[in-house]
């Protein structure tokens, strides 16, 4: 009886131990991988950050003030000129 | 094995291995004992090894291990962004790193040294000068550029190390620095919105334990010692696009009639949202090198002055609500009113009688005074409290002053005559700004606010409506063609709002120095901005409120009537400037 049950438990706790490398390794592995993607997070959130900003920059009041008035010859139009619409009037 | 097969062993023949002749050598048994003895006395030592190593000091051994691979790593937290009402991006934190240096450790040829100082972007000399040094640490250059930190690094110098620090960028510069403010090295507020909102804004970096392996790879996470947090995002009041406007317009003034400052306070009058504030003169928060502390300061909340007489209407709607006038009342108008050992006047000729609705619109001190004569000191006082006056405002802004303002118990008559015009009392053009939401707010005050609101604040009445809306129609006066602000006017819209100027005064004394302001609302039908204006110290030929304070007004109004799409409550043609305007009282 005990003769023959040691065999498929010495089998069984075998699986275990390669069971358990098994799960070690894929933890780092994933492990790993969490590492690198809160990474890649984290640079992104920079990098957005610095697109925010260069988007900030290039829609600077003073800038497009200063480009429509000089390369694009615009000024903003006189109250002349301007037709208001109003709701509700035909 | 078959038995056919002969076999050479002993057993082979038949015989039993224990009676082998070979064995049959005759040992002492005490030979066998002491071996097994000693077998024993290795197990036991390794028995005894490894409950010392496992048991006793375990604890020694564990730290020793993981000293050697397991590390405490920071994890950053940023600062929050500030955006403005938009969402437009107004300051924001990015990495940058420090080059520093400890001076004994660094060895590196001319060659390598000279390339350095390129990329540093000093010079040879310097860099040779701060490496020579006795101290073992010194900062090479602050916030520098990531990339260009890694070339430097990329070098190989001994002893040259960078660290890692924020630099924070405000796109809008100049326009917006005095209401924002700015932070240090290590990411602090130090002034204006980043000062105040400092607690929500600063990160809390976070710390945790891994583990390492040799390539310092993270493999393991052992504990999470503390969660980072990363600071709040701040959405303000603020239009960017009007502040641009009100500085580019400030920046106009200023120049124009070579004063020595400005300001100009936008406000929302639904909300009490501030939708801009800006100072003249003003610096490049994001590099403030060698720039003037006293530029630096925000005269919309530091600076106080004589308002004027932009504080009349305070005098006479107290009246109108008591209703000891109407806007049409007659008041005698001497030219000259002498109240003890003082005269009053006005700066220019007028009827010896006005109606309350002219004394405004013409400015005249003598009017004012004798309608405050009609007023109890105390009547005058309550209003001026409800206006905010003489009390701390409460955005935590450093250096943010209340004003002064005497008690009204111990006003003599010639003191209650004087700040019935606003002078002898001293004002931030936050407060006279504030103030004249109870005349846009139809009688009401509501608190400011920096940051963007949900819904409006509560609103607490300090005046009737009746008396409100005539102050409005009053104020519509001074910007007609008639008034002391016709170059408030803007086409298109009803216009109300006051002048002012005053003496400044210096050492306890009225000096030949002006302050020029204007304080408007539009439109008149429906308010739905405030907007203050102040010139400091114009020193041209022209120094009245309505000179050089109303045409900032009337350019800023315009832009922002229009940025809120508010409708016109005018025709266009509503403007119509006179040949030589009126010059107000002093």
């Amino acid at each position: 009886m005990n003769q023959r049950l040691i065999f498929p438990v010495l089998a069984l706790l075998l699986l275990c131990a390669l069971l358990l490398v098994n799960s070690q390794y894929q933890a780092r592995r994933l492990f790993m991988e969490l590492e690198r993607t809160n990474m890649r997070q984290q640079a992104n959130e920079i990098e957005w950050a610095q697109l925010q900003l260069e988007q900030s920059n290039l829609a600077k009041h003073a800038r497009i003030d200063a480009m429509a008035k000089s390369t694009l010859a615009m000024q903003p139009p006189p109250a002349s000129r301007t037709q208001y619409l109003t709701l509700g009037t035909p | 094995m078959t038995r056919s097969t002969p076999s050479r062993t002993a057993a082979g023949r038949g015989v039993a291995f224990s009676a082998s002749p070979v064995l049959a050598v005759k040992l002492p048994a005490w030979r066998s004992r002491l071996v097994l003895f000693f077998l024993f006395i290795a197990f036991g030592a390794l028995a005894a090894r490894a409950f010392w190593l496992q048991a006793i000091s375990t604890d020694f051994l564990q730290k020793q291990g993981e000293s050697r691979y397991a590390r405490t790593l920071e994890v950053p937290a940023t600062r929050g962004k500030i955006m403005d009402r938009n969402g437009e991006v107004m300051a924001t934190s990015l990495p940058v790193r420090a080059i520093e240096a400890s001076p004994d450790d660094v060895q590196a040829s001319k060659e390598q040294l000279q390339e350095f100082a390129t990329l540093l972007g000093i010079g040879y000399g310097d860099l040779k000068k701060k490496l020579d040094s006795d101290r073992n640490f010194v900062y090479l250059k602050r916030q520098v550029d990531p990339e260009l930190a890694k070339r430097i690094l990329d070098l190989n110098i001994p002893g040259i190390r960078t660290s890692k620090e924020y630099k924070r960028s405000y796109p809008a510069g100049p326009a917006a620095a005095h209401l924002l403010g700015f932070t240090d090295y290590q990411d602090v507020g130090k002034e204006g919105i980043e000062y105040i909102q400092q607690k929500s804004l600063a990160g809390v970096t976070g710390s945790r334990r891994v583990i390492r392996d040799r390539q310092g790879r993270v493999v393991e996470d052992v504990e999470h010692l503390r969660e980072p947090r990363d600071g709040k995002d701040l959405t303000l009041s603020i239009d960017n696009k009007i502040q641009y406007l009100a500085y580019t317009q400030l920046q106009q003034a200023v120049d124009k009639f070579n004063a020595k400052a400005g300001a100009i306070v936008v406000l929302d009058v639904k909300t009490g949202e501030v939708l801009a504030m800006v100072n003249m003169p003003t610096f490049n928060p994001n590099n403030r090198q060698g720039v003037d502390p006293s530029v630096m300061r925000n005269r919309v909340m530091t600076d106080t002055f004589e308002p004027g007489s932009t504080m009349k209407p305070f005098t006479i709607a107290r009246a109108l609500d008591k209703g000891l006038i109407t806007p049409d009342t007659v008041i005698d108008t001497p030219p000259k009113l002498t109240m003890g050992p003082a005269t009053i006047g006005d700066s220019h000729p007028h009827a010896s009688s006005m109606t309350v609705t002219n004394i405004i619109g013409q400015s005249s001190n003598v009017g004012t005074v004798k309608i405050a004569q009609k007023l109890e000191s105390h009547d005058m006082w309550d209003i001026f409290t409800a206006a905010g006056f003489g009390q701390q405002p409460r955005f935590g802004f450093p250096g943010a002053v209340a004003g002064r303002m005497k008690p009204y118990k111990s006003w003599r008559p010639i003191e209650q005559a004087t700040i019935s015009y606003g002078q002898g009392i001293s004002v931030s053009l936050i407060q006279l700004a504030r103030a004249y939401m109870m005349f846009a707010r139809n009688g009401e005050m509501i608190p400011l606010s920096f940051q963007k609101l949900d819904r409006p604040p509560v609103a607490q009445r300090v005046l009737s409506e009746r008396a409100a809306r005539q102050m409005r129609l009053m104020m519509e006066k001074v910007v007609s063609s008639e008034g002391t602000a016709p170059f408030a006017q803007v086409r298109g819209y009803r216009i109300a709002g006051k002048t002012g100027t005053a003496y400044k005064v210096e050492g306890g004394q009225y000096v030949k120095k002006y302050v020029g302001s204007f304080v408007g609302l539009a439109p008149v039908s429906d308010p739905r901005i405030i907007i203050a204006v102040m010139i400091d110290e114009p020193t041209g030929p022209q120094h009245f409120g309505g000179q050089v304070a109303a045409p900032a007004f009337s350019n800023v109004a315009a832009g922002t009537l229009r940025l809120l799409n508010v409708a016109p409550d005018a025709p266009i043609t509503n403007v119509i400037l006179p040949a030589a305007p009126l010059t107000e009282t002093m």
